[in-house]
């Protein structure tokens, strides 16, 4: 009798340890990189609808420097709409979500949030499952359906491969040129102003519709613009609080 | 010589068995083929692209998963609730249950990337992830499924004969039946709901997104996974003798089933009547698909017609409940109509490519259907399962409703015995 309860008081205590474990993992907020004060930098960028003719000289850019396969793109620009009988263009790159739904996802942890808000990708750890890409509201993810072994058509037209091509079977996505980034700041260059430490598609726009900078820093470009100018970000209804801002096209300021 | 080939001969008179064995055996081949191509050449010689990157392997693996869900109910009720007189059932949806997860992680490992990082889920943990939640759940549950078909494995012939030490401690695996089904129990409710949950976390998609596809999921699994297990032992008791069924044991279950039937219609009509009321981008899109796009076949006939509401009165109807033929249709229907749910409810989703602008209403609709390399190997992985289940009939008797009446007098007279206070 008495062992008996005593199991059972033991497996009762087992019962309740294991749910409030679980429950306070569950529970514990996701480590979502909205807290701006966690990184000293957030990087954004800010995108001039009247600005944009549609070149694709970004998406070009961005191929070159990621060494991306040519059916792929980070970055895409689309014709949306026609203004003042101009085609108005949607140029997107990854949002860099605040709270990414791809980053929830992740059965692996291979996706993650730097320190300065940028949505990264671990390739080595990516086990291919695709349900980042069912759970990006934004296609902003694309998957190695084969591998990418030739040469790189944007190369060296639009610049040199700065990071290692993926592999076969992975996810991979835009990510803000960190690379340039880190390289940039540790050779004591300023990102949004510097053009070497400044994303390739930013650096790449011939009208300057594309503007990178810190959303910390109240005098760098894009803090300066979300000031001044009323902005809206794609899917806002979604609660994933996109850094990538939108100026919507105006007929009086569209370029040819 | 001589000798050897006088034991030959009459082993080569080609019976039904190696007809049936040899047809499915083609079709492993074929997919055996279809998956070394797979793997070779990568996913691009499917028909999934960055649209619709979940297709028909995704709808087996998670039908196969729900069709499984029969070993877990079961084996509560009888070790649980101590229906006892269900164990039999039970056993035959244990063995149906680990063949189902068995070609849960074949599918898988075609459809993900990157199979040799499968174990990844493991050690990298992400806990708000409800992929990884069922990946460690399936992962842990069919190693308890494994335990419990132990002394069902431990029949075979060649274990009996030639390691009867080690079948006679398999055997004795099912001491610990109750604490299995407990196990069990909590380990598939959770995932059996996850993978409702997978989808109906992401707010990207709309007509996924609603807290309901958990209970959905859930609740046809239960069905499916029951009706399967009856249907597969009424249709082996039909061809071969050594499947052996207790008419009455069936039909108890079917019967039950039937109710079940009437409360999943009712959540499914409200899921989506609901649902129908006020325009929602990509929602009512999505519903459009269900009940008057590409997928209204699907949705009306496969999955409510056939596959809900005539069972549900086959099985309500006390002549066709009774009648075992008509029975064995009904819950075979049920099958057809949780697969035909699990294809709908992915594809209803994935086909919707939503528009990104605020207020902008475009939205554009997408195709999907599976490539021969995926159809062959989805073929395969069937045939899998049925030659699994079929080697489990006629060798381990799978399907045998007298086979426990010794153990189960052996449990009442435990259970009658005075317990020193």
């Amino acid at each position: 009798m008495n062992k008996r309860s005593a199991r059972r008081d033991f497996l009762k205590v087992a019962a309740v340890g294991v749910t409030a474990a679980t429950a306070a993992q569950i529970i514990k907020p996701a480590a979502a990189s909205e807290d701006r004060a966690k990184g000293r930098r957030q990087w954004a960028m800010v995108i001039d609808q009247s600005k944009c003719i549609g070149c694709g000289y970004c998406t070009l850019a961005c191929q070159a420097h990621n060494d991306i396969d040519p059916d792929i793109q980070w970055n895409r620009v689309t014709p949306v709409d026609k203004l003042a009988g101009k085609d108005v263009f949607l140029p997107r790159p990854c949002m860099q979500c605040s709270k990414a739904p791809c980053v929830e996802v992740c059965p692996v942890n291979a996706s993650y949030y730097r320190p300065d808000g940028i949505v990264m990708m671990d390739y080595d750890r990516c086990i291919g499952c695709r349900y980042c890409e069912v759970a990006c509201p934004y296609q902003a993810r694309s998957f190695n359906w084969d591998a990418f072994n030739g040469p790189n058509p944007a190369v060296p037209k639009w610049g040199q491969p700065e990071v290692a091509r993926r592999p076969r079977g992975v996810v991979e996505k835009c990510a803000f040129c960190y690379q340039r980034i880190d390289r940039g700041i540790a050779s004591g260059l300023q990102p949004g102003a510097d053009v070497d430490a400044t994303p390739a598609c930013v650096v790449a726009c011939p009208t300057g519709a594309r503007i990178f900078g810190d959303l910390n820093d109240p005098a760098s470009a894009v803090s300066q613009l979300l000031k001044d100018n009323v902005t809206y970000r794609l899917r806002e209804e979604l609660g994933t609080q996109p850094r990538v801002y939108y100026i919507a096209a105006d007929a009086q300021k569209m370029e040819g | 010589m001589t000798r050897k080939l006088r034991i030959r001969v009459p082993a080569l008179r080609i019976t039904p068995w190696m007809i049936w064995v040899g047809l499915l055996g083609l079709a492993l081949v074929a997919a055996l083929a279809g998956g070394v191509l797979v793997f070779w050449k990568g996913l691009w010689i499917t028909n999934l692209t960055d649209l619709v990157p979940w297709g028909l392997w995704i709808t087996i693996d998670i039908s196969a998963i729900a069709l499984s869900a029969g070993a877990f109910s079961l084996c509560a009720i009888v070790y649980l609730v101590g229906l006892k007189r269900y164990q039999p059932i039970a056993r035959t949806a244990t063995f149906v249950g680990l063949i189902g997860y068995t070609m849960a992680m074949l599918s898988l490992l075609l459809d993900i990337g990157r199979p040799d990082r499968f174990w990844h889920a493991l050690i990298y943990w992400n806990s708000h992830s409800l992929l990884w939640e069922v990946t460690m759940c399936v992962m842990l549950y069919l190693t308890v499924l494994l335990l419990e078909a132990m002394p069902i494995l431990a029949g075979f012939p060649f274990l009996r004969k030639r390691l009867p030490k080690v079948a006679d401690r398999m055997g004795r695996v099912h001491h610990y039946a109750p604490y299995l089904a407990i196990v069990g129990l909590a380990l598939s409710m959770l995932h059996q709901s996850s993978l409702g949950a997978v989808y109906g976390v992401l707010s990207a998609r709309p007509i996924w997104y609603k807290p309901e596809m958990a209970v959905l999921f859930m609740f046809s699994a239960l069905l499916g996974g029951i009706s399967l297990t009856l249907f597969a032992s009424m249709l082996a008791a039909r061809v071969t003798p050594k499947a052996r069924i207790n008419n009455l044991l069936t039909e108890r279950v079917a019967y039950a089933v039937a109710w079940g039937l009437v409360g999943y219609l009712y959540f499914r009509f409200w899921d989506v009547f609901a649902q129908h009321y006020t325009y929602a981008p990509g929602r009512t899109e999505g519903l459009e698909l269900l009940t008057a796009g590409p997928l209204s076949f699907n949705f009306w006939i496969l999955e409510l017609l056939l596959g809900t509401l005539i069972p549900m009165i086959m099985l309500l109807t006390p002549y066709t409940r009774r009648n075992p033929f008509w029975r064995m249709i009904a819950l075979g229907l049920v099958v057809v109509g949780v697969v035909a749910f699990r294809w709908d409810t992915n594809l209803s989703g994935l086909l919707v490519v939503m528009s990104y602008l605020p207020g902008q209403a475009a939205i554009a609709y997408t195709s999907y259907a599976p490539s021969p390399v995926e159809l062959v190997t989805a073929l395969g992985i069937v045939a899998y399962g049925l030659l699994a289940f079929s080697i489990g009939v006629r060798y381990l008797r799978v399907v045998d409703h007298r086979y426990a009446v010794d153990e189960q007098e052996a449990a009442r007279v435990e259970s009658t015995e005075t317990v020193p206070v």
